[in-house]
Parts: structure tokens; sequence; C-alpha cells
């Protein structure tokens, strides 16, 4: 039988809860999933100018060239790469032995996500040359 | 309500393994997608790139399995973080058939943005 549960008290206990990293972790993990989830709604939705033919396509493009656009894109990305980083972190500790060591797993996360969260910044606001090598070796395979 | 043992069938094991293992493939898929995305903006955001792309059989497949599993994960994942509340019997339902339009309905439209080429 459904029971109505006392909201009041839900949000103060959860807002009290102590939390430790681990906490966090989990909270981080379903705020940059639900965030996620509906921007790959978003994404698909944008993308169906695909079959408008190139104009509509491009021009819309152009919009999201915009620096602060670039911006969003950016934070997004910090999004994917805390999402994709403790999710591996998951794996290992379901799969593997990393419930002995999550801490650290978590704090490698953090430190690996916020070099590739920098990097990928510097890529999409200034690393806009044809000719390094990633850009080589990605058109060669494309 | 009293707790009554219905068998491993029902216990959301096979979702949660699911979970995983559609996350796993996405952490490769993801990293492709980005690095062949955003590298420049040259790459994403011209229609003629994305066409050149488009024209390998694989790369449809790849962008077809990418769409259904990011959907699935995601779907999924919001049932998750639901299941995690307790709602009367009604809404739950409703938001399972509400994910499952959303995914049917994006997956479709995902599908037919790949195909279009």
């Amino acid at each position: 039988m459904y029971q109505k549960s006392p909201t009041k008290e839900w949000t103060s206990n959860v807002v009290r809860y102590k939390k430790f990293s681990g906490s966090w972790a989990w909270l981080l993990h379903r705020i940059t999933g639900l965030g996620l989830t509906v921007y790959v709604l978003v994404h698909i939705n944008t993308l169906a100018s695909l079959q408008e033919g190139p104009e509509a396509f491009n021009a819309k493009m152009q919009v999201f060239m915009q620096p602060h656009w670039v911006f969003a894109a950016w934070i997004l990305f910090g999004l994917v790469i805390y999402h994709t980083l403790n999710g591996i972190r998951i794996v290992i500790i379901d799969f593997g032995k990393g419930a002995k060591y999550h801490k650290q797993l978590l704090y490698g996360a953090v430190a690996i996500g916020l070099i590739v969260f920098l990097w990928m910044g510097y890529i999409m606001f200034f690393g806009h040359d044809e000719h390094d090598f990633l850009s080589r070796a990605v058109s060669f395979f494309s | 309500m009293e707790y009554k043992y219905m068998g491993s069938r029902g216990s959301g094991s096979m979702s949660w393994f699911l979970q995983r293992i559609s996350g796993i493939v996405l952490v490769f898929v993801i990293v492709g997608h980005f690095i062949l995305m955003h590298y420049n903006p040259e790459m994403g955001h011209s229609f003629d790139r994305v066409y050149e792309r488009m024209q390998n059989p694989y790369y449809q497949m790849l962008q077809i399995a990418f769409v259904v599993l990011a959907l699935y994960h995601g779907l999924q994942g919001v049932w998750n973080i639901y299941r995690d509340f307790k709602f009367p019997s009604w809404l739950n339902l409703t938001v399972f058939s509400l994910l499952i339009v959303l995914g049917v309905g994006f997956g479709a439209l995902g599908i037919a943005n790949i195909l279009h080429f």
C-alpha cells in the first residue's frame, strides 16, 4: 500500500546526511547523468536539421560556433568527462576490487578529468590548427 | 506491503548489468566522437564533412549503435533514479511509458538523421 512520504523530512534528512567522497561521487554522477540525458535528446533534435539540407544545417552550426556556445559545449564536456571517468570507477568497483580503493579511484578520476577538461578547453578555444599531429591522424582515419 | 521473494528475474540485475555494458561501450564511442567532432570546429559543424563521413556504411552503423546505446543508457539511468523514490503505481506506469515513448521517438529521429545520407 502506497503511503505518502513526508517530503520535508526526507529533504532535510538528505541534506543533513554526512556526505563522504563516495556520496558526492554518487550524487554528481546522477546530476551529470540527468543533464546528459536531456542533452542527448536536445542534440538529436538539433541534428534533425541535417535532413533539411546543407544550408539549414550550416546556418544552425554557425550559431553554435559563437564563443558563448563554445563555452557551453566546454561545460557540457565537463559533465561528460566526469560521468565517463566516474563510470569507469563504478565498473572497476562493481566488476573488480575497486571497493577497496574507491576513494583513490575518485581522486584519480577528478585529477585526470581536470587535466582533460583544461586540455579540451584549450583545443576548443585555441587549438584550431589543421596541421598538428592529432588532426592529421583524425583526417587519416576519417 | 509484506516482502515476498519473487525470484531474481525481476530484481533488476539484468538492467544493472546492461547499464554497465552499455556504459563501457559508450566510453570508447564518446572518446572517438569528441575527437572527430570537436578537434577542430570544421569537423563537426560542416554539412560537407558530415556528408563525407556518412558515406561509409560502417560509420553509419556505429552512429546508429551510438544513438541506441546513449538513449538506452540515459533513459535507463533516469528510471534507476526514479526507482530510488517511492511513488504511487499509476505514476510509475506513466513515467515508464513516457521514457519508452521518448526512447522510441528520439531513437527513430536519430536513426532517420543518419539514414538520410
